[in-house]
């Protein structure tokens, strides 16, 4: 089976980025697999090209190169098919609409995967008709913008599947969107066997990583073990991670355990490259977000052999955990509950090695090599169903143009009292 | 429109080096996929070097004595020279929270880390006898500090010894206590900032374990028969080759006239200093 990623940027680092790296290498085990990257902005890309797989990118944005794209005029006009609710629009321009366009309509793959709902939204828009069309969402309908929910409910109905990486956010694409005929389907993430030895379960130290914002709610982690080191002054905390545009509580978070006085115990690590030897170093992983798209740390954690303490948040964790087996699921922001799933890890070094074990082999199914059987049972269906020549039909297709706007209608409607209500909630 | 990059690993990008640190303190170091024959250790001050063949993985054994300081890791490629190589995975977890037997004379740490630009170098030290801090406190206008002591004893005239940095004769000392193997001390700012702060001082920590008639040395063998020179005092017995910005501590009024404020801090070498700053305004 041929097929075909596109995707904004395989040249930088992020979480899509090496997860499709890690499926698309997997996938070329067995398949011809390319990543068409949107932009090109370095010349070798930063996570290594994938093996077995072509990379190739559509606009040049290396001012260095003899065919930079980035001065081109039609670079510097607004896009009109990559949707503004993306949050990625300002990047895209007339010149993106016309590459991708010519891309996807000559596109000769089995498959073509979208990556993002900008990307997703344009293939349902230029993609010839012959590809099956899969649209992945690595973040959840939650966190789209109402502009963006608009574009997706108007333009999915024309993608044949929808993969997100949760159930939860799957049961949401499947009951707030109307989506006829599109086969919804939850895959998560992959992460591959560590490459060292799994974590032996004596280190006393609980090991926590992500990025330095709100969202992490590292501030209730920091409290957490003040509770912790009152009781085990002997174990400690190391915190991996720094900011990133969206902000940065590192200071806050130092003033915090400069407050409690931890400073002996609680250590703002800084960025890990890469992080798996960091998780060895520990026994018990912790997770306090408020918010987890999937929860890739949580299954770095486990592969690594520590049971990981997570708050119970949308949308991840509590379909990676098993409460009380591998790890401990407590309520969103109770520190209390915190410290004590971490204290009742820390007091029974038989119940922790236990969990670390279960925690390695649970976390087992998030193999590369069983995430892209997933993936390619869906891709096989797809062909399966749409038969050769195309899985779309005209006729299914204009069907679905004109219903969607209909329903599109409802959806907006329903979105404009929602965020009324918000609004005299808040003021 | 497109360029195909796909194909190779590339020629341009440098060997990756995997290392692993073991519990009797050797590293070794493996390099998959390439034709270097040797990793090259190379001293960035002193350009001094160890070579350490492959077969197939490089070793630096325990007992091989590295001088202290950074050393750049380098792959011998044969025709193509030496190379810088990318710092890969360190498993460095028996490095975490080591303690070395309390008899031992001298302590050797080699901690593997990726320098700025990505490359793999060695942060050695080699200390006998060695200081090693622990936790640190804060009373009233004072710190506390708890370490363990290796390679001599405390004497009953022990003392730790803050010395202005930049300016020679400059010390000020308070006494040093502790069983075997362990030392603590307090020691108040204000001494340190009596004459009155007008600019930034620090002022590095030693500690004097068999008191103060020993001048001001910090050589080995000096003092002989009167007991043990001045040690610095660090912290060095884990996997961090650089606690700046990590091991962070509060700071404090340096006196109860607030004229300035004092912090313990790790320099970039791990060793324990305190910065002493005039009160802003």
């Amino acid at each position: 089976m041929h097929i075909s990623f596109l995707l904004h940027n395989g040249y930088g680092i992020g979480g899509t980025i090496r997860t499709t790296f890690n499926l698309a290498e997997t996938l070329a085990e067995h398949h011809d697999v390319e990543i068409v990257s949107v932009f090109r902005h370095r010349d070798l890309p930063v996570l290594g090209t994938p093996a077995g797989v072509t990379l190739r990118h559509l606009v040049d944005m290396r001012k260095t190169s003899a065919t930079f794209d980035g001065d081109a005029p039609e670079h510097a006009r607004p896009a009109r098919i990559f949707p503004r609710g993306d949050g990625r629009h300002r990047q895209y321009s007339r010149l993106t609409d016309a590459r991708i366009g010519a891309h996807l309509k000559s596109l000769r793959a089995d498959v073509v995967v979208g990556t993002r709902p900008g990307l997703n939204v344009q293939i349902t828009r230029q993609a010839r008709r012959g590809p099956a069309r899969v649209g992945q969402e690595h973040l959840t309908l939650d966190s789209h913008s109402y502009r963006l929910r608009r574009e997706i409910a108007h333009r999915y109905p024309l993608l044949d599947a929808v993969t997100t990486v949760t159930e939860a956010d799957a049961r949401a694409y499947r009951t707030r969107l109307k989506l006829p005929g599109v086969r919804i389907d939850a895959v998560p993430n992959s992460v591959p066997a560590p490459l060292i030895p799994a974590a032996d379960s004596t280190g006393k130290w609980v090991i926590a990583a992500g990025r330095l914002t709100d969202v992490k709610r590292y501030d209730l982690l920091v409290q957490a073990f003040a509770k912790v080191v009152a009781a085990r002054p002997d174990w400690r905390l190391r915190i991996y991670g720094s900011g990133d545009t969206s902000g940065n509580e590192r200071g806050a978070l130092r003033a915090l355990i400069n407050e409690l006085g931890l400073y002996n115990h609680v250590f703002l690590m800084g960025s890990a490259h890469p992080i798996e030897p960091e998780w060895t170093k520990g026994s018990i992983a912790a997770v306090t977000s408020r918010l987890e798209s999937f929860g890739m740390t949580i299954v770095e954690a486990m592969r690594s052999g520590l049971p990981v303490v997570s708050t119970d948040c949308p949308h991840g964790p509590g379909e990676i955990i098993a409460d009380g087996v591998d790890g401990r699921l407590v309520p969103v922001g109770d520190v209390d509950a915190i410290g004590d799933a971490l204290l009742s890890l820390i007091a029974d070094d038989e119940l922790r090695r236990r969990m670390g074990q279960s925690a390695r082999e649970n976390a087992a199914r998030f193999d590369p090599a069983r995430i892209a059987e997933r993936h390619e049972a869906l891709f096989t269906e797809l062909l399966a169903r749409g038969g050769p020549g195309g899985s779309r039909s005209p006729l299914r297709d204009a069907v679905h143009r004109t219903r969607s706007t209909v329903l599109d209608g409802v959806y907006g409607i329903r979105y404009r009292a929602a965020a009324v209500l918000r609004k005299g909630k808040s003021s | 429109m497109t360029t195909d990059t796909s194909g190779s690993t590339g020629t341009t990008a440098p060997p990756r080096v995997h290392c692993t640190a073991a519990a009797d303190g050797s590293l070794s170091f493996a390099l998959p996929d390439t034709r270097a024959t040797a990793l090259v250790l190379k001293h960035r001050r002193t350009g001094d070097r160890l070579r350490l063949e492959l077969a197939p993985d490089a070793v630096l054994g325990a007992e091989t004595a590295l001088a202290e300081g950074r050393w750049d890791v380098l792959a011998d490629c044969g025709d193509d020279g030496e190379r810088s190589v990318e710092s890969g995975i360190r498993d460095l977890r028996t490095l975490v929270d080591r303690l070395p037997e309390p008899a031992s004379a001298a302590v050797a740490v080699r901690i593997p880390y990726p320098a700025k630009d990505g490359t793999l170098a060695i942060r050695s030290w080699l200390r006998a006898p060695h200081a090693e801090a622990g936790a640190i406190g804060f009373a009233p206008y004072a710190m506390t500090v708890e370490g363990r002591l290796y390679g001599t004893g405390l004497g009953p005239g022990a003392v730790v010894e803050a010395r202005l940095r930049g300016t020679p004769g400059v010390v000020h000392r308070e006494p040093a206590t502790g069983g075997s193997g362990a030392f603590a001390f307090t020691l108040p700012y204000a001494p340190l900032a009596a004459d009155g702060i007008t600019k930034q001082a620090i002022w590095d920590l030693w500690l004097l374990p068999s008191g103060e008639g020993e001048g001001e040395g910090e050589g080995e063998g000096e003092g002989e028969g009167e007991g043990t020179a001045a040690v610095r005092i660090a912290r060095i017995l884990d996997d961090i080759a650089d606690r700046r910005g990590i091991y962070v501590y509060p700071a404090g009024p340096a006196d109860t006239g607030g004229r300035a404020t004092a912090v313990p801090y790790y320099t970039v070498g791990n060793d324990l200093s305190v910065r002493l700053d005039p009160a802003a305004g």
